[in-house]
């Protein structure tokens, strides 16, 4: 052979899995503001495993301080029934983030396999699909869940995030077909067609760790999403009170104790607007750091 | 090992301003690769030598015409068993940075395939591991360097060089060199040319080889056959060796004669051929394809469309109605 | 056509960084080049050789995270551009020094038809006559063989590579600069094309009187045209001489095994060799000694540590320490 080219230093064998993770922390550390989104999101999802565990149930009240001021006991004061704010924001958080994450996967699980079949096969899989899709986006998301609010009381978060899936993945969808038709005509995927490799694999280990940033960013962005509706529908009160929940806190705040109005619920307000939009900031932090880590080169520079 | 005939490729042009015209890029190509053969296709970009290529590959399909493989005809054969006639030719593509998946490593890569056939043919996970490394040194690249590495990390001639390996995994009988060394610095294509001229001579792997290059046709195989085509037609066809020295087409002349000379160590040709220019080609549909172009043009060029035979008593085949051998290519200064 | 005013190009101790993760990293380190008024010089490399570089150099037109370091672009009648700022520099760019940029296809603007884009041109320039202009540019246009008033009545997309290219030999010159910059004139064109455009490019410069640069990774597009040809490696000039003494007789060992690995049409195409190793890129450039010892045949141990100074004899320049102790080039043999 006329060329050999070998520099000298071979690596040391790491498996990619570790590498991988590695890698994921080298972009973490790179900006500050991701470290901060990580550690904001991680002690959400701390409230939501252990939350309940660190209150009794049910929360004590104290009639004698009904939207008490914030104290040293009470940081965000008390509500209606002198529960503890704070406590209702942190048990909270479970319902909320149980529902997102159900949200966000069933988005991404349904979008990103209609997507991907779509693009790839083409033809009249692609028509079929493609027409399902269009079917989803022009259904009315909002008057859908008014409606079926009044026959379905929702009292499993997984239930809620079902729901707000099944209304939710046709975006996804749609973007990662294009992605997809884009992809398919690269080199690589022609030489894994010509090499006979399965389509299994074309599209599972080809295709989707390229859009994995892609997919990953959609996700985190499903959960966010996912957190403003349901907030929002217990706040409009078309859902029942019967749950420690953000948007409840927010409805009874605002409807029950003249929020708007009066100074004295005030905190009672604003405690779960910041959990809301502190955990928002966490992911959109968190989302910047995506296509770093799902890109090689990105990932290792 | 491959033969075609009569191979014809329209491209429709949907929706187009200037009105839907369809494309023909391939106009009854008649081609035939041997076993351990080298031949290479000659044209400027949309003669068709890359659909002809592709075609060849089973990328892509003929509208009409027949391939054959090894005698099978694949007209008649289902799409599956099709597949695994053509996965003995594998494509080496034009640009290695779009060839390789940018989020595997070269590991992944190249396991992928081997670990395939290891399954078929009840091989071990170890022959497959082992089978990685013998290709990458097999194509001069160290296995211990390049298998953890992603794409990126590599040159141009490494991937390149990474692409051929990956072709080597289910041990093609021929390799479709598509322009494979025209996004590699010039210092290092002649490294992959070396290797492709040596996985023949070794492998005897027969290589297609598809370029602008007249150049890198002749270092590829001198005994091998060089295809030139225009607008879609085969318009000279012979030995590499005869076609480069005495082509009798005048479109191969004009080729040949457009090649820089390095003065100071080559001095033109004397009979350089310089056409009109391509300005609009499209309606041209009776006579010969270049007439337009060609400087020796008759009546009888633009009334009747010559076919490829050796008339006139040429070595080589060729579609022109008056041949004449030129001395166009530039000859040693320092002689 | 105005009085004939080729100027001449000296350029001094040219360093360009570019800012890195890995700290500023030199892409051109101290190039020293003269373009002699009137003639045309090639500038041949590979990637991450600072071909491009040097030639936005010239315009004063590096762009962050790259800067100009030190060292001076002198151009007879404008002085040392490296100093120029602002309005001076951009009434140097297109009116003194005219940039044709790769193949043309990006730097024509996809929505307005070629003569908008001339006029905006004229304007931004405030030449007075903009008919004139017009005119100069349609019997320009004619000169490189095409149809005037139909090209400047084209968008982009109606226009072939070649004559994308030929407007933009034409929006370089039309305002009268005498030095040509251009990068890459022909990649992405077809053979009979560029040997077209490199026709076009040589004629128009002898009938103007132009110093011209062409920047090129083709050996063979360098060969054709140029008077005199300078090879570029890892952010140096490494050899630079008249053409056909580079060519015929090269001194460097890069330009040696460059040219020995390029396959030709005439000779005996097995003596063709491939380069070992590859280009330095901007991170694996050594900080020490010769750029080029890791491929070199001729390395010696001064090498490792002292980056060789360009030396001249008569009208050649190489930067090597094996040349003074080379016994002859090597040549082809002689081919029957």
């Amino acid at each position: 052979m006329t060329v050999t080219q070998a520099p000298q230093v071979l690596p040391a064998p790491v498996s990619p899995r570790r590498n991988f993770w590695r890698g994921v922390a080298r972009v973490l550390r790179r900006k500050p503001s991701r470290m901060a989104g990580v550690a904001i999101v991680g002690l959400f999802a701390f409230l939501g495993v252990a939350g309940p565990l660190l209150y009794p149930n049910p929360l004590p009240r104290d009639d004698n301080a009904l939207y008490a001021a914030p104290s040293w006991a009470h940081p965000f004061g008390t509500d209606f029934e002198g529960t503890d704010v704070l406590a209702l924001v942190v048990t909270g958080t479970r319902y909320v983030l149980l529902a997102g994450l159900a949200t966000a996967v069933i988005t991404v699980a349904l979008g990103t396999t209609i997507g991907l079949l779509a693009g790839f096969h083409r033809g009249r899989w692609d028509t079929v699909l493609m027409r399902l899709t269009d079917l989803q986006l022009t259904i009315p998301g909002l008057p859908l869940l008014l409606v079926l609010s009044t026959v379905w009381k929702f009292t499993s978060p997984i239930e809620m995030g079902v729901v707000l899936g099944v209304l939710g993945w046709g975006g996804i969808a749609r973007a990662v077909r294009s992605q997809t038709l884009s992809l398919r005509e690269r080199g690589f995927i022609e030489a894994a067609r010509g090499l006979g490799l399965p389509t299994r694999h074309i599209i599972g280990r080809e295709l989707l760790p390229s859009m994995a940033p892609y997919i990953a960013m959609n996700m985190l962005i499903a959960v966010t999403g996912a957190i403003y509706a349901q907030v929002g529908l217990f706040f409009l009160g078309v859902l029942p009170f019967d749950a420690n929940n953000w948007g409840v806190m927010l409805n009874l705040a605002v409807f029950g104790g003249g929020a708007l109005t009066s100074a004295a619920a005030l905190p009672y307000l604003l405690a779960p607007l910041l959990a809301i939009l502190l955990l928002t900031l966490g992911i959109v932090l968190v989302v910047d750091a995506m296509d770093e880590i799902f890109n090689p080169r990105l990932r290792e520079e | 090992m491959i033969t075609g005939t009569g191979i014809t490729k329209t491209y429709k042009q949907r929706g187009h301003i200037l009105g839907g015209r369809d494309v023909q890029a391939l106009r009854g190509v008649d081609f035939d690769v041997k076993k351990g053969g080298a031949v290479t296709f000659i044209g400027e970009s949309g003669c068709g030598k890359t659909t002809l290529g592709r075609i060849v590959a089973g990328l892509e399909t003929c509208d009409s015409g027949e391939i054959v493989i090894d005698g099978t005809p694949m007209s008649g054969l289902r799409h599956r068993q099709r597949q695994a006639h053509f996965r003995r030719i594998q494509l080496i593509h034009q640009d290695p940075y779009s060839a390789l998946n940018p989020t595997r490593t070269i590991y992944q890569t190249l396991h992928a395939p081997l670990a395939l056939r290891a399954r078929q043919t009840g091989r071990s996970k170890a022959w497959a591991e082992e089978r990685a490394r013998e290709l990458l040194t097999l194509v001069g690249i160290d296995p211990g360097y390049v298998l953890p590495r992603y794409p990126h990390q590599l040159s141009g001639g490494m991937r390149q060089r990474v692409v051929i390996a990956r072709a080597l995994t289910v041990d093609p009988e021929m390799l479709v060199a598509d322009e494979s060394v025209s996004m590699i610095d010039v210092s290092l294509r002649l490294g992959i040319l070396a290797l492709l001229k040596d996985l023949r001579e070794r492998l005897g792997v027969s290589v297609l080889f598809i370029t602008h290059d007249i150049a890198t046709a002749r270092y590829i195989g001198e005994d091998g056959e060089l295809y030139v085509i225009y607008r879609g037609q085969v318009v000279e066809r012979g030995p590499t060796e005869t076609v480069i020295s005495a082509p009798v087409h005048p479109y191969t002349q004009a080729l040949l004669s457009a090649i820089p000379v390095l003065r100071g160590v080559e001095r033109p040709g004397a009979e350089r051929v310089e056409p009109t220019e391509a300005l609009d080609e499209r309606h041209v549909d009776t006579g010969c394809l270049f007439a337009r172009r060609c400087p020796f043009r008759t009546d009888e060029c633009e009334a009747e469309r010559p076919s490829l035979g050796n008339g006139g008593g040429t070595p080589q085949e060729h579609a022109c109605f008056h041949p004449r051998p030129r001395s166009v290519i530039p000859v040693e200064a320092c002689a | 056509m105005t009085e004939s005013f080729a100027p001449g190009v000296r350029v001094r101790d040219l360093t360009v960084v570019y800012k890195t993760p890995a700290g500023e990293l030199p892409a051109l380190a101290g190039v020293g080049l003269t373009l002699a008024p009137g003639t045309i010089t090639g500038i041949v490399g590979e990637s991450g050789s600072g071909k491009s570089t040097l030639a936005l150099s010239l315009l004063n037109a590096v762009q962050p995270p790259g800067r100009i370091k030190e060292g001076s672009v002198e151009i007879d009648g404008l002085g040392d551009v490296v100093k120029l700022d602002g309005e001076d520099l951009r009434q140097v760019r297109g009116r003194k020094v005219g940039y044709v940029f790769q193949a043309a296809q990006n730097s024509l603007n996809p929505l307005k038809t070629v003569g908008k884009q001339l006029l905006d041109l004229g304007r931004s320039h405030d030449v007075a006559d903009l008919q004139a202009l017009v005119r100069d540019a349609r019997e320009l246009l004619g000169r490189m063989g095409l149809d005037g008033a139909r090209v400047l009545d084209s968008h982009q997309h109606e226009l072939s590579g070649g004559m994308r290219q030929r407007v933009g030999i034409m929006l370089a010159l039309v305002l009268n600069a005498h030095l040509v910059v251009l990068d890459e004139p022909t990649t992405a064109l077809d053979m009979i094309t560029q040997a077209t455009i490199l026709r076009i490019v040589r004629d128009v410069h002898h009938e103007r009187g132009l110093t011209t640069l062409i920047i090129t990774h083709d050996m063979g597009v360098a060969a054709e045209v140029t008077d005199s040809l300078a090879v570029m490696y890892g952010g140096r000039v490494v050899e630079h001489g008249p053409t056909t003494e580079v060519l015929g007789a090269p001194q460097h060992p890069y330009t040696q095994g460059l040219i020995r690995a390029i396959p030709r049409l005439s000779g005996d195409i097995d003596e063709a060799r491939a380069l070992p190793g590859r280009p330095p890129t901007l991170g694996t450039m050594p900080r020490e000694g010769c750029v080029f010892r890791e491929r070199c045949p001729l390395r010696m141990d001064v090498c490792d540590t002292v980056d060789p100074a360009p030396v001249t004899r008569g009208e050649r320049t190489v930067a090597c320490h094996a040349v003074g102790h080379q016994v002859s080039p090597p040549r082809r043999k002689e081919y029957a």
